[in-house]
């Protein structure tokens, strides 16, 4: 059974990481909070996936991976759309951390 | 050959305009997979035959089946993948002769009267290409990819689809392994209707969540045909 670090509904805020090498992990979601609103399986990272370690024989990492909402109007400065408005992706666990609110 | 004689003026006619880098690329690594004989250039160009004639066809059976089969709907809702296989489409192995998606998560997004879904892949063209077939040219131009995730609105309503605040417009960024297709309501004045009336309204803009369907609205002949019949 997978061990998730992140329980559905937490606020958690993608990390500030390098926009250097294969993450797939959106530089405008880089320091943004949402809340975990689904789980996904583990899977192997793009990070090893773009290096040919594209399974656990091949020496690729599996992660936990999360959908992660987001309100557009936290993604954007200025936004344009309503309050409502949301964005949702997949972040693998490594790019979390519990949401630091008062970055805000 | 010289080219000074009068037919009026115009640019040479290029045979083509070049190709791209990612263009090199795929051959690149096409001739060197035949070479080393993974497959052959008939495999080859079997698949592409085949994986460019999928349509839509496959997503709108699926959405048909669940506005009239609320169990379906419940388990095409907990497991697309799953519930792909009973409209025929195998997402790990469609014909045998592969998958036209690189991976096979598929997940269904439901529209409902608070929330209007919609896809994109900002990181590339991420695309659920076993039950919609091959993206539109311009799901995959940048001009789409970046703005649909900033001014989403806006978008929209360059496709003629407008919301109030009381709607959420939710964009969904398939940047990972998963395929998304948004499930649309079910239009008013399709009451009654057979899952195949139905199928026939279900489009694929409808699908990508860029377009509301209609009852007098089918994808199957141009618009000036779907007038005269209404």
């Amino acid at each position: 059974m997978t061990e998730y670090k992140y329980a559905i509904g937490d606020r958690v805020t993608v990390r500030d990481g390098t926009t250097l090498f294969h993450t797939r992990t959106q530089a405008f979601t880089r320091g943004k909070s949402g809340v975990v609103v689904e789980y996904r399986p583990e899977w192997v990272i793009p990070e090893d996936e773009a290096w040919g370690r594209d399974d656990a024989e091949r020496g690729g990492r599996y992660e936990p991976f999360y959908v992660v909402r987001f309100l557009q109007k936290d993604l954007w400065p200025n936004y344009t759309g309503f309050d409502v408005d949301t964005l949702e992706t997949e972040v693998s666990e490594h790019w979390l951390e519990p949401a630091k609110e008062e970055q805000k | 050959m010289s080219h000074d004689h009068d037919h009026g003026a115009h640019d040479p006619i290029q045979a083509s305009e070049g190709v791209s880098e990612f263009e090199i690329l795929e051959r690149a690594v096409r001739e060197l997979a035949i070479e080393k004989g993974l497959f052959s250039e008939e495999d080859h160009r079997r698949f592409s035959e085949w994986a460019e004639s999928i349509g839509p066809s496959g997503g709108s059976k699926l959405v048909a089946k669940a506005w009239t089969d609320p169990e379906f709907k419940a388990r095409l809702l907990a497991d697309g993948t799953e519930a792909c296989k009973e409209v025929g489409i195998d997402w790990l192995d469609p014909t045998g002769v592969g998958t036209p998606s690189d991976y096979t998560y598929f997940y269904v997004l439901e529209n409902t009267p608070e929330v209007h879904n919609v896809i994109v892949c900002t990181l590339c063209s991420c695309y659920p290409r076993p039950v919609l077939g091959m993206s539109p040219d311009w799901y995959r131009t940048p001009n789409y990819r970046r703005r649909l995730v900033r001014w989403p609105r806006e978008v929209l309503a360059e496709f003629g689809l407008h919301f109030g605040p009381d709607v959420e417009v939710r964009v969904h960024d398939s940047n990972q392994k998963s395929r998304f297709m948004v499930m649309p309501m079910r239009p008013e004045g399709t009451e009654g209707w057979t899952e195949e009336q139905l199928e026939a309204i279900v489009t694929r803009d409808t699908m990508i969540g860029v377009a509301l369907p209609h009852a007098d609205w089918t994808a199957s002949g141009p618009p000036s045909a779907a007038k005269a019949n209404s």
